[in-house]
């Protein structure tokens, strides 16, 4: 009997890169989503389904259905079931016999439903696939996304290209819009998972895997519990020393006090504990999913900070205000510039209308001027230049957007921007807030995101982002200090 | 690693240790904690004062009494021979109203330490992740204003310093209005030291050093409390 070991990580390749995928169970009821979700699959599809009503609609969709898994010609890397939950451990015992790399579960009405028979059935596709040695990712959850081969499980998530960022996620939902959100903002993913229950694969399994996956750089992790929480620690010690994590832990609200005997006890609340986690191995914490993705942009686009101080350019007096307020409040530094900076500005920045101490208000210098684009570029380049200056930020507008009417067309303004965030050796973004117009907002974010340039919705997330990010990198450094 | 104090507590078919056996738990760990003897009678009361110098504390000693101070059963800064046996029988007589059937071993006697920088350190056993030790700053900072930094067992060099440093009240530890510093080397040695002696010894569930006094060149946990594993 082959049990489950060292070869986890091994087991879990073909998992994650299957070069044949059966889906038993999909029916009209659920839309064939799954099977509409593979029809871009590299590799090879089969169905398999009993149910005579559902046969014409999967021949429909040009895919071969079988009667069994075992009635399918060539081997079966991954299975997904969407069966009713009695049938699970049928589908259990199949796939061993099969031999199939791994089968995940959509179907949920185990463990998390807290029922006698729910429990038991968790129990028993637990111990059958336990002692056979075979992968169980759920139930309870949507399983493998891999875009780079077309393995999907939503019919809208991006395939084709893959990128570096890895998520591994107790929900299903944050799976899906991680993987949809991820796109408009420059992320692409390497590959996710959602693990729902974990009966047989825990999330510390996943890390383990994505700790050795060559194409993934950036690991966020979606988690309400663990089950072996010193395995897990150890574990994200080490990789967060190789590649950035970052843990969004759900349920915090529902940690309560504990009644204990000493001081010690009684203030070690979970939620505290979880975040002594993430600050002891070099983790970063986010505490939803914008954060998520903002620090996951940031990480991808922006270069590693050296310092917490921000230099702040904002295109109004209130909004360079508020800029600096909203920086400050998140923990980073607003610095006045070096001499030699303000020299420098006074030769060409107009303090009529507009001012640079830190924040920068560009009202007069950009905004309502006819060397906007020269004087943009100088700004930046002073910042880029500053000795006192770790950070830039960028604020664009849309109440009265500098950018052409037509943003398909080629504008030099965006080609300055871009230009200053290739040769910037500083993290360097871009703000766009909505204010009275969220569509064109959008447009510019996605038409900035898309050139490479990242861009944020606001002062708060992009300060936020930024805090992270500084965070992240101080702890390298004294890491490497000691 | 077994402890000597651990197993015969155990063997008692007790889980909370006294004053006395918890300090000697901690001296164990080699962590400096303040002398403190157990006395069973008023003239050992008085001729461990002496040897320990005054002025002197002594406390009741019961398994049976936890909160000690609300029943008069703690007598601080007694300065010679005749207030310390006063003390014994005052301290006695007071724990006997207050519990006719506790367990009395006896009255621990101390010298009364000069007053530092007070700090708390302490481990518990978090459902996930095993142990956890706790630091903070002792009295009102930890009760009310639960200014605290938790990290995982085992601690590094580098966990022990950024913990220190993490709490809001660190300004107060570097010598705060000319207050006497806190020498921070010698408590991330300390954090080091319990990291290490929970992580050999399982059988340990919760553990209180409070209040260490911190001084600028030293550290002394002046009262533990520990409870094991059932």
């Amino acid at each position: 009997m082959r049990k489950l070991g060292e070869s986890v990580t091994n087991k879990l390749d073909r998992v994650f890169n299957p070069r044949s995928v059966a889906v038993v169970g999909d029916k009209q009821a659920l839309g064939y989503m799954w099977l509409k979700s593979l029809s871009h699959f590299q590799g090879k599809v089969y169905s398999v389904q009993i149910d005579p009503n559902e046969l014409p609609g999967i021949a429909q969709l040009g895919v071969k259905n079988y009667l069994s898994l075992n009635d399918i010609p060539g081997p079966v890397d991954y299975v997904i079931a969407a069966v009713p939950r009695a049938a699970a451990p049928i589908i259990v015992k199949d796939c061993i016999q099969k031999n199939v790399g791994g089968v995940c579960f959509f179907t949920s009405g185990f463990a998390e439903t807290s029922t006698e028979e729910g429990i038991r059935l968790q129990k028993a596709i637990t111990d059958l696939a336990r002692e056979a040695g075979l992968l169980v990712v759920g139930p309870n959850c949507v399983g493998v996304y891999n875009p780079r081969i077309g393995l999907l499980h939503n019919t809208l998530q991006s395939y084709g290209d893959g990128g570096p960022v890895g998520f591994i996620t107790q929900s299903g939902t944050h799976a899906t819009l991680f993987s949809l959100a991820g796109p408009r903002n420059g992320i692409r993913l390497s590959k996710s998972v959602s693990y729902g229950n974990a009966a047989i694969l825990d999330s510390t399994d996943y890390l383990e895997y994505l700790k050795t996956d060559e194409e993934t750089g950036i690991i966020g992790m979606y988690i309400e519990a663990v089950k072996d929480g010193r395995r897990f620690f150890n574990l994200l010690r080490e990789v967060a020393e190789k590649k950035p994590v970052l843990i969004w832990r759900g349920g915090e609200s529902e940690d309560g006090a504990r009644a204990t005997a000493s001081h010690t006890g009684a203030l070690a609340q979970s939620s505290i504990i979880w975040q002594a986690l993430t600050r002891q191995c070099g983790a970063i914490k986010v505490d939803n999913l914008d954060e998520m993705i903002d620090t996951v942009k940031a990480l991808l686009h922006l270069k590693p900070a050296r310092g917490n101080k921000v230099g702040l350019i904002a295109m109004s007096g209130g909004q360079s205000v508020s800029i600096a307020d909203t920086f400050a409040r998140e923990g980073l530094k607003v610095p006045q510039l070096t001499r030699k900076s303000y020299q420098r500005l006074s030769t060409f920045f107009n303090i009529i209308g507009g001012s640079y101490r830190n924040p920068f208000d560009v009202s007069s210098s950009f905004l309502m001027s006819e060397n906007a684009i020269s004087n943009l570029a100088n700004m930046l380049d002073v910042m880029e230049q500053d000795t006192n200056i770790d950070c830039i930020v960028l604020e664009l507008f849309t109440i009265v957007s500098p950018f052409s009417r037509d943003l398909s067309k080629p504008d030099p303004l965006v080609d300055t921007i871009l230009e200053f965030k290739n040769t910037t050796k500083k993290p360097f973004l871009t703000i766009v807030n909505a204010v009275h117009t969220e569509t064109l907002a959008i447009e510019i974010r996605d038409m900035l995101t898309g050139k490479g340039i990242p861009c944020f919705p606001s002062f708060e997330r992009g300060a936020r982002a930024l805090k992270r990010l500084v965070d992240f990198y101080r702890f390298r450094r004294e890491q490497h200090l000691n | 690693m077994t402890s000597k104090i651990i197993d015969s507590v155990l063997k008692n078919g007790r889980t909370v240790l006294t004053e006395v056996e918890s300090k000697q738990l901690v001296a164990e760990a080699g962590i400096p904690v303040v002398e403190t003897k157990l006395a069973k009678t008023k003239a050992e009361a008085i001729s461990i004062s002496k040897k320990l110098g005054f002025p002197v504390v002594l406390k009741i000693v019961s398994p049976d009494i936890i909160h000690k101070s609300d029943i008069g059963g703690v007598k601080l800064g007694l300065a010679n021979a005749t207030q310390a046996g006063k003390a014994y029988t005052e301290i006695m007589a007071a724990a006997k109203k207050a519990n006719k059937k506790a367990d009395i071993q006896g009255i621990s006697v101390q010298k009364m330490a000069r007053p530092g920088v007070e700090v708390i350190m302490g481990m518990s056993k978090d459902a996930q992740f095993g142990p956890v030790l706790m630091f903070g700053l002792g009295g009102v900072f930890v009760e009310v204003l639960k200014d605290v930094a938790f990290r995982i067992v085992p601690l590094n060099k580098r966990d022990a310093s950024q913990m220190i440093r993490e709490i809001k009240g660190y300004p107060l530890l570097e010598g705060y209005r000319g207050q006497e510093p806190a020498n921070i080397n010698v408590l991330e040695d300390i954090l080091l030291k319990l990291s290490d002696f929970v992580d050999k010894n399982p059988k340990i569930k919760e553990m209180d050093l409070n209040p260490i006094f911190a001084y600028k060149d030293r550290a002394l946990a002046v009262d533990a409390r520990v409870i094991l594993e059932s």
